[in-house]
Formats: structure tokens, C-alpha cells, sequence
């Protein structure tokens, strides 16, 4: 390269390195589709399929206002809350047992592994034949998709559990009990922690999943959920605006989540940063 | 030392172990249950699936639903690569798509199925837009981080060689990215497939997920079953050809764990 090149680029660059210019050039492209948005919107027919921005702030407040968007909201946090509780410690204690105990990650590994590669919302139409649509099948939907990621990095965690640990630990006269909360289990933790958070993603990706579908599956009473709001939105009102501001609801809660397990990870494991 | 082929013959053998032993739980649950409406016993599934294998409807099922998956897949890596490769390689390019690849990305592509039912109605377009949405971002959030962890000191001896730009992006950086790119293409891979089936189940006229849908609105479990066994298939065979393309195109990360 030549050296007038480099020399240009340097005084190109430098004024960018102004925190203040970074966030007007990052918020530039999401600003400028907003506007082309509102624009484009003023040109469409005034019907509700048709969302244009000012219909979803409308929509936001007047769901908010009628209370349906809390409750919604709160229907399926409850139920990805209970999912995730049971995949959590199911998967966890199951994946723990798994990495510490070749024997059983001989009989266990192949289900595991053949479960994993069937598309958690495969199962939809059975649980629904079974359970019918309301809170049980959502919540065995949602706990089926948030198990698998918490097994697989709960068999990793204790897997790399360094074995001399444990074998200082055992010269040193720990009982079986001090062995596993003193060294094993807060040697799998960061891994163990890293399962729960990709849980949580997957939770929320099969509430939605799992409240649409048994949604467009019922035939008159409704089992609640943002999920199922939206298909109601579509399927009986047709309002585009309802639905985007369901969506907003869902991407900003299942952000919330994970930021918030991403906190308890670097808390709880100072340690393990860089993964 | 264990032979490769030992290896092989053991774990079909730990394999087929399992699966004979959940076959069996099947079996006597169903026999206990004694209710073939909700808990067909294996047998008839087995000739449930053969029965959908010999009349064509699973080809039929598999071309349609793979054809819609190959595309749009191929679309994503052709539109996500690219992307992302630009925002590992330019701090500007990075920028100014990063915060929208930010906000959007939290919205699972599942999230839009009710959207795209308003626009689309039920579809071919409906899947093929959700199994973009889903796999598009691995590909752009992996590319780009593949791109920035190639070796600076490789880039710098390249330049002092005399490589020029397009010959060093060509032979350093993207070969240094093919690691990370093939890990956003397994997750990739994962994420839409699972699309896939939702957006089927809800919103096409036919293919893989409307097959098992359409089984449980005849409230036939034992085509439900033989369908998902089928998808587990399916799911199976797609994993393994990723995970074989992985091995054959960065031969140096075997052994080590990627993207799980």
C-alpha cells in the first residue's frame, strides 16, 4: 500500500473516532427505513393491513390501554418461566449425570442426540392430540426446545471439568457432597450458565412458535398468549398494526431476558469472561 | 489403539442399544395404555411410514420442503456472506448495519409468521421468506467474526509479499473466515429447518410440517408419529452432511467442538 493512501485514510477516519459520530453513523440506516416507512406509508390505502408506523404506536397504546397486551404477555412469561424451570433442572441434573458418567451417556447420548435433530415443533400436532392447546401443551413445547441446548452444554461443562480437581479434592478427604458443591459444580457452571441463556433463546422462539400453532389449530375457545394474540389479529381482525406491536413486545422481552441472564453470568462466574 | 472402523462399528452398536431399548418402553406403554388413538404401538407406525414411503406422499413431502429449505438457505448464504464479511473487513460497513442487525435479530422469524399470513396468505412464499429471516443472520453475525479473528500478522506478510487487496481478501482472509462461516452455516442450518416446520405447519398448502399438521387435524396420531419420524430423518441427514461438509472443508478444526 502506498504510503499517501494510508496517510488519507488516518485523517478520514479520525473524526469518527468520536463516540458521538459512531452513533449518528449506526443509527443512520435504522432511522432512514423508519422515515421511509412513514413516507411510504402516507401513499398506502387507510386500512389495518397495512401497518404503517403511526398505526403501531396506536396499536401499542390502545393494547396497552385495554390491558391485553400485559395479560397476554404474562400468560406466556408464566408458561416459558415453568417451561424453562423444568428444562433447566431436568436437562441440567440429566446433562451433569451424562458428562460425569460414561456408562450413561452410552445409553442416554443416541436418544439425545436422535431427539435433538426432530424439530422441537414437530411435535405440536401430537402434544396437541394429546393435551389439547391450552397451557400444558404450550409449556411441554417450549420445555422440549429449551432442554436440549441446556443437556448438550451441561454434558460439556462437566465433561472439562478439570479431573485433577476433583482428584485433590478426594485425597484431601471431601465428602461426596462437598465434592459436588465445592468443585463440580462450580466448575460446570460458567457452561451450565451459557445452557440456561441459550434455554431462555429457545423459549421464547417455541412459546410463539407453539401458541401460533395450537392457535390456528382451535376450533372456538382461546388459550391465551401473545402468540395466539397475534393469530388472532390476523385471523379474525386482519390488523397488521396489532401484530407488529405484538412482535415489538415478544423481540423486546426475549431481549430483556437474555441481557438479564447475560448479567448473572458474569456475576455469578467472574472467572469464565471471553466465551 | 481402536481401529476407525471399531469406533464406527461401536457406536452404531451403542446406537441401535438405545434404540431398541426406547423402542421397547413404546411398545409396553402403548400396550398399557391400551389407547392406539393417542399411543399407536410401534409396529403400526412402522407401517404407517412404509405405507407413506411406497404411495410417494414422503418424496413428495421431502422434494417440496427441501426445495423451499435449498433456496432460500442458498439466498441467505449468498446475501449474509457477503454482508458480513464487508462488516468484518470495514469498521464504516460494520457501523452502519450494526444496530439494525441488533434490533431486528431478537425477533425470531417464527414471530413473523402472523405478518407474512396478512401479506402472503398461505403460501410458498410465506416458509421461503421465514427460512431466510432464520438463517441469515448466523451467516452475517459468523462471517464477520470469522473475518476479524484472521491472524493480522498473515494479512501484514501477505501485504509485505506484495499481495494486493482483492488477492489477499481472496487467499488470506476469506480461507482464515471458512471456520466461523461454516459454524453460522450449521446453526444456520438448524435454525431454518426448524423454521421450516412451523411455517409449514401454519402456513403452506403442503411439504413436511402442513404433512404433520394435516395428520392431526384427521386426529390420526398414528400418521402424526410416522410423519415426525420421518422429520427426525430429514433433521438427521441435514446435520450429518453439514457436520461431513464442515470436516472435508476445514479439515484443521476436527476434533474440536464448533457451534454447539
Amino acid at each position: 500500500m502506498e504510503p499517501g493512501t494510508a496517510v488519507r485514510r488516518t485523517i478520514a477516519i479520525k473524526p469518527l473516532d468520536l463516540a458521538g459520530a459512531r452513533v449518528v453513523v449506526r443509527a443512520a440506516l435504522p432511522l432512514f427505513l423508519l422515515v421511509l416507512w412513514y413516507v411510504l406509508s402516507l401513499g398506502w390505502p387507510r386500512s389495518p393491513r397495512f401497518a404503517t408506523p403511526v398505526g403501531v404506536l396506536q396499536a401499542f397504546i390502545e393494547l396497552w390501554a385495554k390491558g391485553s397486551l400485559q395479560t397476554g404477555a404474562l400468560v406466556s412469561i408464566e408458561r416459558i418461566l415453568t417451561a424453562f424451570v423444568l428444562a433447566t433442572v431436568l436437562g441440567g441434573s440429566v446433562g451433569l449425570l451424562m458428562g460425569y458418567w460414561s456408562a450413561l451417556d452410552g445409553w442416554l447420548g443416541p436418544l439425545v442426540h436422535t431427539l435433538r435433530s426432530i424439530a422441537p415443533y414437530a411435535w405440536i400436532p401430537l402434544v396437541i392430540l394429546w393435551l389439547g392447546i391450552g397451557d400444558a401443551a404450550v409449556i411441554s413445547i417450549v420445555a422440549y426446545a429449551a432442554f436440549f441446548p441446556m443437556t448438550v452444554n451441561a454434558i460439556t461443562g462437566a465433561r472439562n471439568i478439570d479431573r485433577n480437581l476433583i482428584d485433590v479434592a478426594r485425597v484431601l478427604g471431601a465428602s461426596r457432597l462437598t465434592l459436588f458443591g465445592r468443585v463440580f459444580f462450580p466448575a460446570a457452571l460458567p457452561s451450565l450458565l451459557v445452557g440456561a441463556r441459550l434455554a431462555m433463546g429457545s423459549a421464547w422462539i417455541a412459546v410463539v412458535a407453539a401458541e401460533l400453532a395450537s392457535g390456528s389449530r382451535a376450533t372456538q375457545s382461546a388459550s391465551g398468549g401473545l402468540g395466539q394474540m397475534m393469530y388472532i389479529f390476523y385471523a379474525y381482525s386482519i390488523n397488521l398494526n396489532y401484530i407488529v406491536a405484538c412482535i415489538i413486545t415478544v423481540g423486546v422481552l426475549a431481549l430483556l431476558s437474555d441481557r438479564l441472564l447475560g448479567a448473572l453470568y458474569r456475576r455469578l462466574t467472574p472467572w469464565a469472561r471471553g466465551t | 489403539m481402536i481401529s476407525a472402523q471399531g469406533i464406527t462399528r461401536s457406536i452404531f452398536f451403542t446406537y441401535l442399544r438405545t434404540m431398541a431399548l426406547v423402542v421397547v418402553i413404546w411398545w409396553a406403554a402403548s400396550a398399557w395404555l391400551a389407547r392406539p388413538y393417542l399411543l399407536p404401538a410401534p409396529e403400526r407406525v412402522a407401517a404407517a411410514a412404509l405405507k407413506l414411503l411406497t404411495t410417494g406422499k414422503v418424496t413428495a413431502a421431502v422434494a417440496v420442503s427441501g426445495q423451499r429449505l435449498l433456496l432460500s438457505y442458498l439466498l441467505a448464504a449468498g446475501i449474509g456472506i457477503p454482508l458480513g464479511v464487508g462488516m468484518g473487513l470495514s469498521r464504516w460497513v460494520a457501523d452502519v448495519f450494526d444496530w439494525l442487525v441488533e434490533m431486528i435479530r431478537p425477533i425470531s422469524g417464527i414471530a413473523w409468521i402472523p405478518v407474512l399470513l396478512v401479506v402472503f396468505g398461505i403460501s410458498n412464499a410465506l416458509p421461503m421468506a421465514i427460512i431466510f429471516y432464520a438463517a441469515v443472520f448466523p451467516f452475517v453475525l459468523n462471517s464477520a467474526s470469522g473475518v476479524r479473528h484472521v491472524d493480522p500478522r498473515l494479512t501484514s506478510a501477505a501485504k509485505v509479499l506484495g499481495a494486493k487487496r482483492w488477492r489477499i481478501l481472496l487467499t488470506v482472509i476469506l480461507p482464515g473466515a471458512v471456520p466461523d462461516i461454516m459454524t453460522g452455516a450449521r446453526v444456520a442450518a438448524s435454525n431454518s429447518w426448524m423454521a421450516l416446520i412451523v411455517a409449514e405447519l401454519i402456513g403452506a398448502p403442503n411439504g413436511l410440517g402442513f404433512s404433520v399438521g394435516y395428520a392431526q387435524e384427521l386426529g390420526n396420531a398414528t400418521l402424526v408419529l410416522a410423519w415426525i419420524v420421518y422429520i427426525g430423518v430429514c433433521g438427521y441427514v441435514l446435520d450429518t452432511t453439514l457436520h461431513w461438509l464442515q470436516g472435508r472443508l476445514t479439515p484443521w478444526r476436527v476434533g474440536l467442538k464448533v457451534g454447539e
